[in-house]
């Protein structure tokens, strides 16, 4: 089959600017976009710049897009892209940092935040001869957080990184997990401290996209929503999400549900006159229109103290 | 300039580990690696690592096991203390954060694998290989080791016989850099891409092996190349764990009849077995794993069940795997001692790239990991003495002018209108052809011309790309080099070979000859062109 | 068509605007609600699952005594709910354990049978489109309408679109649109946050958010964004000008709830469906509808 692709280009010798280069070339009915790169660049044009490693989908290195969409070049079959025309477009990922064609910045996109993370165990030192004890349960969790190949397609799908690109991101964020819920790290209330820092766990909007964009089944999503569970419980939080969560916890605890008046005030801290300033003009606002809830001025709903009760048996747990 | 006491080049499992462990023995390091060392080949191991942790295993038993899979090929001295440390080694790798399973009473679990005679194999799913490269890029994160990811070492310097460093080529900034150390520990991986379909990556071209044998060192038996048996058939070939065969799979032939019971046999066995299946039976040989069970399927074998599925669109719960035993890695490689030492001083050598003589003629199954961490840790410490000890060589600093030089070479003056594509296929195919299962005089004799004319082409390529700057044609260019020159090597090793044992088998020589060849096959540079020497199985 | 009501806490505090519409038209419609009054609130993704798991298994429990499924008009609500449900659902021992240690001394049992649904969802897998179409008396014809889902309401897949079917989940609000006789000014962002979660971690990024959303609306040519979630109208509408003033760009988009997008449809006016309680202005949609009828 003859096909046409519409590669992205880019020189950072020459003006750095993005350009598109077209090569038609004949290819085999199982051919992947790997295989036609490494046709293209052997055949009409060596200066085509493009990483492959493995070539068949275990170590991640070719994740590009193809027709918009990210994936592995080297599973990424030709005939499934061809459904609408004989023309498949290659991009580097969005929002990274592009080196050259479709070499982006891996260091900038996922290694050096994973390093930020202090990823790795501190061993407990005992004098205990043989392995450590451990359930298989604990295990095959973390072999499944371990599963993951760095192909970075959570951190392609993620909200936070295309407003800020300095957000750790689901991928680091997971590997965070890793280290902390293992039972053998000395270090995994450390562990926790590290990405509760600005630009850590806090900054995510748990929206759910990498549990979907991941291959692998990883959940990311759901192990930062973990980490975030055990920094709460555990005294470790920043200090604005600290007041919000302790606001909306006593909220529901006393009343059954939500007092936003509170919630927006107590957030801000009741003491930081500036915090509290920022709100006025919108609260002006929502007063006129009927919209602001009076903080504090919240009625309690029917069965509040059932609601209550459950609060006070599960803190009761968590100890 | 960058200076460190022990340089490693290679970032997979063997190459991590030797740097953690010299780094922790006092040495400064530094580490240089083509692709990321969470790209490298130690990912894609699946079966596990062997340790006698058993109750009712023991070291002997361990070696018995290994000596037999080697077809008695195997070196005792590097056996035993093999052998001996598995066990802290494995145990180390534990207590770092490998997630292995475990049985009921928490301990590390231990499976059945290939031909052990006993269940002595600890896992991570099959997944082993890349949940243990994690753990020791953690490690090595840990000790703060300056890691130049995406360089390629271009060469070896030697002063006097002596190593001294290398020099590579940073694909980012396009630039030459020198890189002085005392000691030298390549943990670069195999080489079996000249073989077309194989199991090898892109990069799995011995560009180290290359490195050494033009610096001096010597090969050590390079015809020993391990295949495969159970390999879905692609150009990036996709293995399948043999702990499948263990857990229950069955091969069958085109008709669906079950080939004899391979489970236990050695590797190259079963190699031999489904070959002479598909020569005589006329037809495609295949997989059933269906008999392992949805439920344990899913459960043990995550990764191949994904694998198969992405790459070739197959259902193991449902559908037979086409396979064909390929090539695979090599067993032999540089020649070092137990210690990882090269005879070239300064100069060291570990994990895929290395042939310290405890593989023999055949690798047992699950060894490797256990090899690639054993050793790594060994060449580390020693590479670290070795690197205190005694007066420092200077670096020549007009090495870094000459190897511009010989880099703008490369660039200059008219190619030829051939492709790196086209002379790469035709090793590949050639290499299957005449130097696959099975060899023979004359079918090496023909490869060692048709490789002979297939240098004298490549010498009249140039490469087109002007920029140094992730220029790949470059790195394709190199890399086809140091295949060319490892093929001819491997060629005359088989050739030199006349008998058959383990993994190298002749239709002309079938027997196996005890008298004359329970010897290991030497191969160095001299004067340009491969001398082989022969040196007598260690019986320590 | 009955359905145990659940309103959430917002559609009666910050965005009170839309519970009574909610209601106007459920009624309308022709749906029954029989409102859940004493349970309590979902934790929104802010309380942890120890806690906010034991409370919505209640409210599953309050449903299932009833025998009615729930019907809510928050994309958080049903997104919490649905994940909780599909705990509590997937992993019996788990039920049991929430059963006995916090429902059982209220008497209250939590069988699994309990199903969870927006009115979104509603509209389309229950009630019947064509049924719907048959009651539009204002087609809302000339109207660019931008949807904006809310993440609860399109992730995670196990929770959410379990099936292929289940899928077409992911474009309900841009059907809907056409089927309300107005036209859909895509945006790409319109099934990702709109910041508020982060509000009070990292108040720039959530106002880049609203900014970016219902800035690439407005350029697309919409006249108002339409949306199911009330936390989302609160950053999107509440917090635009904010977001203004840090981009330093205009946006002035106003924001509509989905009952009210219904609504409008349905014949009701801009008065009936509380419109002037929004921050950002609407007095151009209202003006655009009053010259539609």
């Amino acid at each position: 089959m003859e096909i046409t692709f519409k590669v992205y280009r880019k020189d950072p010798e020459k003006d750095g600017k993005p350009g598109r280069s077209n090569y038609t070339l004949e290819l085999a009915e199982d051919a992947t976009v790997l295989d036609a790169l490494l046709k293209i660049r052997d055949e009409s044009d060596s200066t085509l710049s493009f990483r492959g490693c493995c070539g068949r989908g275990y170590c991640g290195e070719c994740m590009m897009r193809v027709n918009g969409s990210a994936r592995l070049a080297c599973t990424a079959k030709v005939p499934d892209y061809t459904k609408k025309g004989p023309e498949i477009s290659l991009d580097p990922l969005r929002n990274v940092p592009v080196i050259k064609d479709l070499v982006f910045d891996w260091d900038a996109f996922m290694w050096n935040k994973i390093k930020e993370v202090k990823p790795w165990l501190e061993p407990e030192s005992s004098p205990v001869n043989g392995e450590n004890l451990a359930s298989e349960a604990e295990m095959q969790d973390l072999r499944k957080v371990m599963s993951c190949f760095y192909c970075g397609m959570c951190d392609e799908g993620c909200t936070v990184l295309p407003v800020d690109f300095k957000f750790l991101g689901p991928a680091a964020l997971t590997k965070a997990y890793r280290l902390a819920f293992d039972p053998r790290n000395k270090d995994s209330r450390e562990q926790v401290k590290i990405v509760e820092k600005p630009k850590g766990i806090w900054d995510c909007v748990h929206c759910y996209e990498a549990d979907e964009h991941c291959p692998r089944g990883i959940e990311p999503t759901k192990r930062i929503v973990a980490l975030r569970d055990r920094a709460f419980n555990s005294g470790i939080t920043h200090e604005a999400v600290a007041r919000h969560h302790a606001s909306f916890a006593s909220s529901v605890k006393e009343s059954g549900w939500l007092d936003e008046g509170r919630l927006a005030v107590e957030s801000e801290g009741l003491t930081n006159v500036k915090g509290l300033m920022k709100l006025l003009p919108t609260a002006a606002k929502a007063l006129a229109r009927g919209k602001a809830p009076i903080p504090y001025m919240h009625s309690k709903r029917p069965d509040a103290d059932k609601i209550k009760k459950i609060f006070e048996k599960a803190e009761q747990e968590e100890k | 300039m960058q200076e460190f006491d022990v340089l490693v080049i290679g970032g997979g499992a063997s190459g991590l580990r030797a740097a953690i462990s010299a780094k922790r023995a006092g040495a400064s390091v530094g580490l240089i690696s083509k692709v990321h060392p969470l790209r490298t080949n130690s990912a894609i191991a699946q079966g596990g690592l062997n340790a006698p942790l058993a109750k009712d295993d023991s070291p002997d038993s361990f070696a018995a096991d290994t000596f037999l899979a080697g077809d008695e090929l195997c070196d005792r001295d590097v056996v035993r203390a093999f052998t001996q440390e598995a066990s802290k080694e494995v145990i180390w790798l534990e207590r770092m954060g490998v997630p292995f399973n475990r049985d009921k009473e928490g301990r590390l679990d231990l499976r059945g694998f290939g031909s052990n005679s006993r269940n002595r194999t600890c896992y991570a799913d099959d997944r082993t290989g890349y949940i243990v490269l994690q753990v020791l890029h953690e490690q090595f994160q840990r000790e703060q080791i300056p890691s130049f990811e995406e360089w390629f070492v271009t060469s070896l310097v030697i002063e006097g016989g002596i190593c001294v460093g290398a020099i590579a080529l940073g694909l980012r900034n396009g630039k030459l850099d020198s890189f002085s150390a005392r000691s030298i520990i390549l943990a670069s991986g195999g080489f079996t891409r000249f073989y077309l379909p194989s199991t090898a990556s892109l990069g799995t071209t011995g560009d180290g092996q290359s490195l050494a044998y033009e610096a001096g060192a010597r090969l050590m038996d390079m015809e020993m190349i391990q295949f495969h048996p159970l390999v879905f058939p692609k150009k990036q070939g996709l293995l399948i764990t043999e702990a499948a065969l263990n857990a229950g799979a069955l091969i069958v032939n085109h008709k669906g009849e079950s080939i004899t019971d391979l489970k236990g046999m050695p590797r190259h066995k079963i190699c031999l077995s489904i070959h002479h299946a598909m020569q005589n039976g006329g037809g495609g040989v295949s997989l059933d794993l269906r008999p392992i069970g949805k439920e344990k399927l899913r459960g043990y074998f995550p990764q191949t069940q994904e694998l198969l599925r992405t790459v070739a669109g197959l259902d193991i719960t449902k559908d037979l795997v086409p396979i064909r035993p390929l090539a695979h890695r090599p067993i032999g490689g540089i020649e070092t001692n137990a210690a990882g030492e090269t005879s070239v001083p300064g100069l060291f050598a570990v994990g895929e790239c290395a042939c310290n003589g405890l593989n023999g003629a055949g690798r047992l199954a699950g060894n490797t990991l256990t090899e690639a961490v054993v050793f790594g840790r060994r060449a580390g410490e020693t590479a670290a003495k070795h690197a205190t000890a005694g007066p420092k060589k200077s670096f020549p600093a007009a090495k870094v002018a000459e190897e511009e030089k010989q880099l703008a070479r490369l660039f200059s003056g008219e190619s030829s209108k051939d492709s790196l594509a086209k002379i790469h296929s035709e090793l590949g195919h050639l290499m299957n052809e005449k130097v696959g299962l099975i060899r023979s005089g004359t079918g090496l004799q023909e490869a060692l011309g048709q490789i002979q004319s297939l240098k004298d082409r490549y010498s009249r390529l140039r490469v087109k790309n002007p920029s140094r700057i992730y220029n790949y044609e470059l790195t394709s260019y190199l890399e086809l080099g140091s295949m060319l020159t490892l093929a001819e090597v491997v060629v005359l090793a088989a050739g030199a070979r006349t008998e058959s044992r383990g993994a190298h088998q002749r239709a002309d020589f079938a027997e196996r000859d005890d008298t004359n060849w329970k010897s290991h096959t030497l191969v160095s540079l001299v004067g340009g062109s491969g001398q082989l020497q022969k040196k007598p199985v260690a019986a320590g | 068509m009955k359905y145990a009501f659940y309103p959430g806490c917002v559609s009666r505090g910050g965005c009170p605007e839309l519970y009574p519409s909610a209601v106007k038209v459920a009624e309308k419609l022709g749906i029954e609600l029989d409102e859940l009054k004493s349970v309590g609130c979902t934790g929104a993704g802010v309380l942890p699952q120890n806690i906010a798991d034991p409370i919505n298994a209640r409210t599953f429990a309050k449903a299932e005594q009833l025998g009615l499924p729930i019907m809510t008009i928050c994309s958080t609500c049903t997104g919490v709910m649905a994940q909780a449900n599909y705990r509590l659902k997937e992993d019996p021992i788990y039920r049991e354990k929430v059963n006995k240690e916090f429902l059982a001394d209220e008497g209250l049992e939590y069988k699994g049978t309990t199903e969870v649904k927006h009115l979104l969802w509603v509209l389309f897998e229950d009630y019947g489109i064509e049924r719907l179409q048959s009651l539009i008396q204002r087609p809302l014809k000339g109207l660019k309408v931008s949807p904006f889902y809310g993440c609860y309401l399109r992730r995670p897949p196990e929770a959410i679109t379990p099936t292929k079917e289940l899928n077409r989940r992911k474009s309900y609000l841009d059907e809907l649109i056409s089927i309300l006789g107005a036209e859909m000014a895509d945006i790409s962002g319109k099934g990702k946050c709109c910041g508020f979660p982060i509000l009070s971690a990292n108040e720039e990024n959530s106002l880049a958010m609203v900014a970016k959303h219902t800035g690439e609306s407005k350029e697309k040519g919409a006249d108002f964004m339409v949306t199911p979630c009330p936390l989302c109208h609160l950053n999107l509408d509440g917090n635009q000008s904010r977001a203004e003033a840090q981009t330093g760009k205009e946006i002035d988009l106003p924001i509509l709830h989905l009952p009210q997008f219904v609504g409008l449809a349905l014949g009701f006016d801009t008065n009936e469906m509380n419109l002037k309680r929004h921050i950002v202005s609407t007095t151009d949609v209202e003006s655009k509808v009053s010259m539609m009828s």
